[in-house]
């Protein structure tokens, strides 16, 4: 498709062109009136409206400026707090530790002592009941030799022996 | 009959003429086509010089481009519906803007300074095929919306709420860009004319009220063509709560 022939046909009517300034002819008095009513008119109207929603635009743009910068600094401490709460949490943790450690090794110490003390109160019990033991079986010992030398004393006994026994018993004496 | 002796100033009605340019077997209406130009290059430089320097505080025509930004977002967004109205928001708002700036256009540029060989400048919207355009173009528009969001199942809307309503279904989508496109193109037309007719017969101050008139009608095709084929494309993406 050519634009040729377009461009032809509108210069082919090149000298039907022509201004017209005849004021009546063309109109341009009721015009001239006309766009200087609607300008006036636009300016009052349409300037309003645009002057009232440019001044709303601004407000709402100063209104979100401050709420950002409140926001930042709401943040900001915020964030402080955050980091405060973290050093104190870090606090609690490690005075928390130390406490359990403190309480274990404590715990630890008690409970060696209680073994140890219950350890020696074993060996205090057993001794005493072993020296109890030995006793009874001394006492046992001699109650039956007694009873042998009583049995047997009768048997045994005559004058020579006793007089014998008697110088020897006090030669015993005499010695210690 | 003698005829009058002097040719009274006046200015004079053409109904019909048109400034044809031969594009292969085409015949163009090249006045549409040049005042066309003219808008579209106005709204370019506008949103060109509002866009070029953004900054937080918006100014000027910064200011005036948000603001009509958000005026048709609103208006998208309520005749769409939250989900779809993204992707029609463009479509939407280059239609507003551009029937709204033709419509005004045609209105207050003095186009009749400018002598063309024959027929003469004005709104492009004043012209039938501007607007059959712009209406088959939303009528593409709301066909490819239904069928890309819900595919085949666009077409249970023709039987929805019961299959009756197929026919009237059917017919609606041959009177919706008809409707579109002719309420525009009267509108405008009509507005032309009146204030044509006026000027013609009493050059000065009387044709006012219906300059104004036509400024505030124009204003408000603008917004009922851009409403109604957001309200078109809505209807075709709308999804039906079972």
């Amino acid at each position: 498709m050519s634009f040729t022939p377009f461009f032809t046909a509108l210069f082919a009517h090149h000298g039907g062109f022509g201004l017209n300034l005849n004021p009546l002819d063309t109109n341009l008095i009721n015009l001239v009136i006309v766009i200087g009513v609607l300008v006036w008119f636009l300016r009052g109207f349409l300037g309003g409206i645009l002057e009232r929603r440019r001044q709303a635009i601004l407000a709402d743009l100063s209104d979100a400026e401050q709420r950002l910068q409140s926001a930042t600094a709401a943040l900001t401490q915020a964030q402080q707090d955050l980091a405060a709460a973290r050093q104190k949490a870090e606090q609690i943790r490690q005075d928390g530790q130390a406490r359990a450690h403190a309480v274990r090794v404590d715990s630890q110490q008690r409970t060696i002592e209680e073994m140890a003390r219950l350890k020696e109160d074993a060996t205090a019990d057993l001794k005493a009941e072993a020296s109890r033991v030995t006793a009874l079986l001394r006492r046992e010992a001699a109650r039956q030799a007694i009873e042998q030398a009583l049995a047997s004393l009768p048997a045994k006994l005559d004058e020579t022996a006793q007089a014998r026994l008697i110088d020897q018993s006090i030669q015993n004496l005499g010695n210690a | 009959m003698v005829p009058l002796p002097l040719a009274l100033p006046f200015a004079e009605l053409e109904v019909g003429q048109q400034f044809y340019w031969q594009l292969g077997r085409l015949q163009l209406h090249g006045q549409v086509f040049l005042s066309s130009w003219v808008v579209i290059g106005a709204l370019l430089a506008l949103v060109v010089i509002g866009t070029r320097r953004m900054e937080r505080d918006p100014r000027g025509v910064q200011n005036l481009l948000e603001f009509l930004w958000t005026y048709i977002r609103d208006l998208a967004r309520e005749q769409i519906g939250e989900k779809a109205y993204r992707d029609w928001l463009p479509f939407i708002g280059t239609l507003f803007l551009f029937i709204f700036v033709c419509n005004w256009g045609g209105a207050l540029i003095p186009w009749k300074i400018i002598e063309l060989p024959s027929g003469e400048l004005g709104a492009p919207t004043a012209d039938i095929n501007t607007t059959v355009a712009m209406a088959l173009l939303v009528s593409l528009s709301y066909f490819y919306a239904g069928l890309s969001r819900k595919g085949l199942r666009y077409f249970e809307y023709y039987v929805e709420p019961t299959p009756i309503m197929l026919p009237f279904k059917i017919i609606e989508d041959f009177t919706k860009p008809l409707s579109l496109s002719f309420r525009l193109f009267g509108n405008i037309l009509a507005d032309e004319l009146v204030v044509g007719v006026l000027a013609f017969l009493v050059p000065v101050i009387v044709p006012l009220p219906a300059m104004f008139l036509g400024l505030f009608t124009s204003a408000i095709q603008a917004l009922i063509f851009a409403t109604l084929a957001a309200n078109y494309i809505g209807e075709a993406v709308h999804e039906e709560h079972h």
